[in-house]
């Protein structure tokens, strides 16, 4: 756990005047599990989108596994083996759940770390659907994903970036929307994915699950870094307290 | 004469079909609307004609050339044209339509303006199909209008680049996100859409003469047959394709054929008055506007 896989340094990012992220460091180790909290409107998304390449910065730099991926585009960012979630889930919503994780499976990074040819792509497909909760011997990972309940295609942001093989996996608020018995039986693939060497950083408002599995908290508000702790400490942090400030229970229902 | 009206109304809606899919193929994985889409057609048809007539070539090399060449022409287009403006829907059009009026009025210019400008059947002689003499090469266009959809069908559901073109046209954001470049997505879906076009013009232009009028006339069917059933539905173009063919026929055999074009026009305006995004669209906003 001692190699550092991101590296951000300065990270600043303006919309039109208003301060999205304010001199945002901080790094992750390989195998770290890396939670990331904030009230609404803290920059949480828009620093996910810094370090996917969806946003570019004004200044500050990005760097995974030693190499500078600031500025650089998503697709890049993902072949190198950023995978993201989207909080409000995007789907290719004329396609079978099945479907969806082909369209990654055939990407050129998954034929370079596989093969160029290799036939188990649907076995692959339906294993993943599988572990995220699908009914491998029903019709659900057959159906178009526009069908499909919202828990579902939330599992199923989860699965398209595993069949992408990352090594950081970055997972932009999963649980929101999720139903407590969902989020119960997603929780341990988490874990298990993570004790699997896996690298995730997980941007959460679900605060008590995220303290369960994370090794360490950085807490946002208005962009900036407010704190940097391991989870059972970070909500004694005066300025966290302050940020929630009694808003709290609200986070967690959100 | 109903049948006739029958077999000819379903060859002319094969013949719009084939006509249209390349600028509306293009235009549903990318977004791009390629109005530069006649001034290819004519090209490929030019194209074909010189390599036959000045290079001596035989037939099929030629068409293979031609589809290629073109193909290679809509991918270069885009990089040193669309990219530029891209994600500007109006400087798209402006930009691409300049492209295809000066493709087309450069062989006006050229002299390319003449009756010998014809290309040769695939294969002369005709049979009787119910008593309605029809000839082969429009066999050859329904043949090659249902091989097109099958291979299309085939392209985008099991090949890596066709799902790379379905993931795009579906959630743009996603699919980057998955490591599809986009810029050579939207570069390939003008190559495919240009390499239909020329195949359409192949088959279809030797049942005339190339005409450089017919080059906006194919752009005013694509966009037709577009609006009509959607711009981004495959079962939408052949639908549309269908209610206009025969709408077509029918103008022409019971009005008069000069009122065959009026089609176009009044599909374009009707459908664009009740059901902006087409009969099949699935870009509901359109309608969804306040």
């Amino acid at each position: 756990m001692s190699e550092t896989i991101l590296k951000v340094e300065g990270l600043n990012k303006n919309f039109g005047g208003v301060a999205a992220i304010v001199d945002v460091s901080f790094e992750v180790k390989k195998g770290e599990l890396l939670g990331i909290i904030g009230p609404n409107g803290s920059g949480k998304t828009t620093l996910v989108n810094l370090l996917t390449g969806f946003v570019k910065p004004d200044s500050g730099r990005v760097f995974y596994r030693g190499v500078d991926i600031t500025g650089k585009k998503p697709y890049k960012i993902a072949e190198m083996g950023i995978a993201r979630t989207f909080q409000m889930v995007k789907p290719f919503y004329q396609l079978s759940a099945f479907k969806n994780l082909i369209i990654p499976l055939y990407s050129s990074r998954v034929r370079r770390l596989r093969g160029g040819m290799y036939g188990d792509r649907d076995d692959v497909a339906i294993d993943l659907l599988e572990d995220v909760g699908f009914e491998r011997d029903s019709f659900v990972p057959y159906k178009v994903a526009s069908s499909l309940p919202h828990g579902y295609l939330k599992r199923l942001e989860l699965a398209r970036c595993l069949a992408l093989r990352p090594e950081l996996l970055i997972l932009d608020e999963l649980f929101s929307g999720m139903s407590m018995s969902e989020v119960a039986s997603t929780l341990p693939i988490i874990e298990r994915l993570n004790g699997e060497g896996l690298t995730i950083l997980m941007v959460e408002h679900r605060l008590k699950e995220l303290f369960r599995i994370a090794h360490r908290v950085i807490a946002l508000n208005f962009g900036s870094k407010i704190a940097d702790s391991p989870p059972g400490e970070i909500m004694e942090n005066e300025a966290v307290k302050a940020a929630y400030l009694g808003s709290e229970e609200e986070g967690e229902d959100a | 004469m109903l049948l006739s009206i029958l077999i000819y109304g379903l060859i002319n809606s094969i013949i719009l079909a084939l006509t249209a899919i390349g600028f509306s193929l293009t235009f549903g994985i990318s977004g791009v609307a390629n109005f530069a889409y006649g001034g290819f057609y004519i090209l490929s048809g030019f194209l074909v004609w010189m390599l036959l007539n000045y290079l001596r070539f035989p037939l099929l090399l030629a068409i293979a050339l031609t589809i290629g060449v073109v193909g290679l022409l809509g991918f270069i287009t885009y990089w040193i044209i669309l990219l530029r403006v891209r994600g500007i829907a109006l400087s798209e059009v402006i930009a691409t339509f300049a492209l295809g009026v000066g493709i087309l009025e450069l062989f006006r210019y050229l002299g390319f303006v003449t009756y010998e400008f014809t290309l040769p059947y695939l294969k002369k002689g005709m049979i009787l199909i119910a008593g309605v003499p029809v000839d082969y090469q429009r066999l050859y266009i329904i043949g090659i209008g249902l091989a097109l959809v099958l291979f299309l069908y085939f392209f985008t559901h099991h090949t890596r680049i066709g799902l790379s073109f379905r993931g795009i046209a579906q959630n743009e954001r996603t699919a980057i996100s998955l490591g599809i470049r986009s810029d050579w997505t939207a570069a390939l879906s003008l190559a495919f859409g240009c390499a239909m076009g020329a195949l359409a013009a192949i088959v279809i232009l030797p049942l005339g003469i190339i005409s450089i009028n017919t080059g906006y006339e194919v752009l005013l069917i694509a966009v037709a047959v577009g609006i009509v059933g959607g711009l981004e539905s495959v079962s939408g173009i052949l639908i549309a394709s269908l209610i206009l063919g025969y709408t077509q026929v029918f103008t022409g055999t019971y009005l008069k054929p000069e009122w065959m074009m009026v089609v176009y026009l009044a599909a374009i305006v009707i459908v664009l008055t009740i059901k902006p995004s087409g009969l099949f669209g699935k870009f509901k906003e359109l309608e969804e506007r306040v």
